[in-house]
């Protein structure tokens, strides 16, 4: 009776040692399978953005609590489904990561974009500015920016009439215009002469062509290289104003300096054959 | 007698006939779950886990060959749990190494930010006294 009962302790003692000694710590790898399936739970970023893994790692805890519970806490395959979930809950919030840097990555390079486009906005409004401030030093002028460049009208009062000749009113005028060019060197200047329809095509053609001559050979000669200066006569094609009285017909007298946006050549009128006013 | 014993051998090779036949019927070797944790493997690798989880990564390898000697000794159970572990253990080697990636791309990413953003104010502040000169 006494042998048999320390035949019994020592068996069960043995059974114990090699319970622990097979699955070393399985309690442990439950308990990091517990704490690892929490971390991710109360992490929010995880819930949204890994669902998937994070109910693959509830799962796999719930099999290792089950056969935990059915096996022994000693079990291995309970200490297997821990292990698994373990992982699978850091897999989670390693897609999380993932995620949020791929997101941040997104807005940074929208960020990016607006940097690049407000910096380009400014340049633009500095082009716009430049324009103001030289319409302001002009005198006898009108001066816009358009797609074709900045446009600059010369009224007729700086010619008389029927001659080519400029009067001494443009020089500080075309003093301003050439000191522009010499601190944008990279742009280049046309000039557009016209006039009303009194008189022949011809004459008005001609006319037109020698008024923009001379304003081109102003600005060559106040030290603008001849190869960024055109100059040309449109006669009484592309009037402003509809010639049918004399405030709308000295309108149409004029010389345009269109300085282009940029080192770009200036684009053509628009190609109609029938003159129009432009805008 | 002899009846006796030779229904006794009988019935011990049914026994273990029945036995191998369990066996073999519940704990085939796991060739999909290995060929499974071989392509998570592969994946990683792709993923250039080597370089950015190194530890998750030889793990999923080593428990990968424990997997194959276990399936080549018949210990299916012993080889189908290795192969769990090592498919797990890849999984996070990709996921930790594509996270990692994607984090240092935000770090050059904010660093250049920086950089634009001084830049343009620098261009700004210098620009508007540079682009004003007034012609007398």
């Amino acid at each position: 009776m006494k042998r048999n009962v320390i035949v019994i302790a020592v068996a069960s003692a043995l059974l114990g040692l090699a319970g622990c000694e097979t699955t070393p710590g399985s309690n442990a790898t439950l308990d990091q399978a517990r704490a690892a399936v929490q971390e991710a739970e109360t992490d929010p970023n995880v819930a949204k953005l890994a669902p998937t893994e994070l109910a693959r790692a509830r799962n796999l805890l719930s099999n290792a609590e089950g056969s935990a519970k059915q096996h022994g806490a000693d079990d291995q395959t309970a200490a297997h489904y821990a292990y698994l979930a373990t992982q699978m809950a850091r897999i989670a919030g390693q897609r999380a990561h993932e995620q949020i840097a791929t997101a941040r990555i997104k807005a940074g390079e929208t960020e990016r974009q607006q940097i690049l486009l407000s910096a380009r906005e400014n340049e633009t409004s500095d082009a716009v500015s430049q324009v103001q401030r030289l319409a302001a030093q002009l005198e006898n002028m009108q001066a816009s920016q358009t797609a074709r460049g900045i446009v600059l009208t010369l009224q007729d009062v700086l010619f008389d009439t029927g001659r080519a000749q400029l009067k001494p009113g443009a020089e500080r005028s075309l003093d301003q215009i050439a000191a522009f060019l010499n601190e944008h060197p990279e742009r280049r200047v046309q000039i557009e002469g016209f006039t009303d329809s009194q008189g022949t095509n011809d004459f008005n053609l001609e006319l037109s062509q020698s008024r923009a001559d001379a304003v081109a050979m102003a600005i060559i000669q106040r030290g603008i290289d001849a190869q960024r200066v055109r100059a040309m006569g449109y006669g009484e094609d592309y009037p402003k104003a509809g010639n049918t009285n004399a405030g709308s017909r000295q309108l149409n007298r004029r010389v345009e300096i269109i300085v282009s946006n940029g080192e770009q050549a200036i684009p053509g009128r628009a190609a109609s054959g029938t003159p129009s006013t432009h805008r | 007698m002899t009846m006796f014993s030779l229904n006794g051998i009988r019935n011990a090779f049914y026994c273990a006939l029945a036995f191998g036949i369990v066996a073999c019927a519940t704990a085939p070797v796991p060739v999909e779950k290995l060929a499974v944790a071989r392509s998570s493997i592969e994946r990683a690798e792709q993923a250039q886990a080597a370089q950015f989880a190194q530890v998750e990564l030889t793990s999923a390898r080593n428990k990968y060959a424990a997997a194959q000697a276990a399936a080549d000794k018949n210990e299916a159970e012993v080889a189908a749990r290795m192969a769990d572990q090592a498919d797990v253990d890849a999984q996070l080697a990709e996921s930790t190494a594509r996270a990692k990636q994607q984090e240092q791309i935000v770090g050059e990413m904010d660093n250049s930010l920086r950089d634009l953003r001084n830049e343009t104010l620098r261009r700004d502040s210098s620009g508007a006294g540079a682009t004003t000169p007034p012609p007398q």
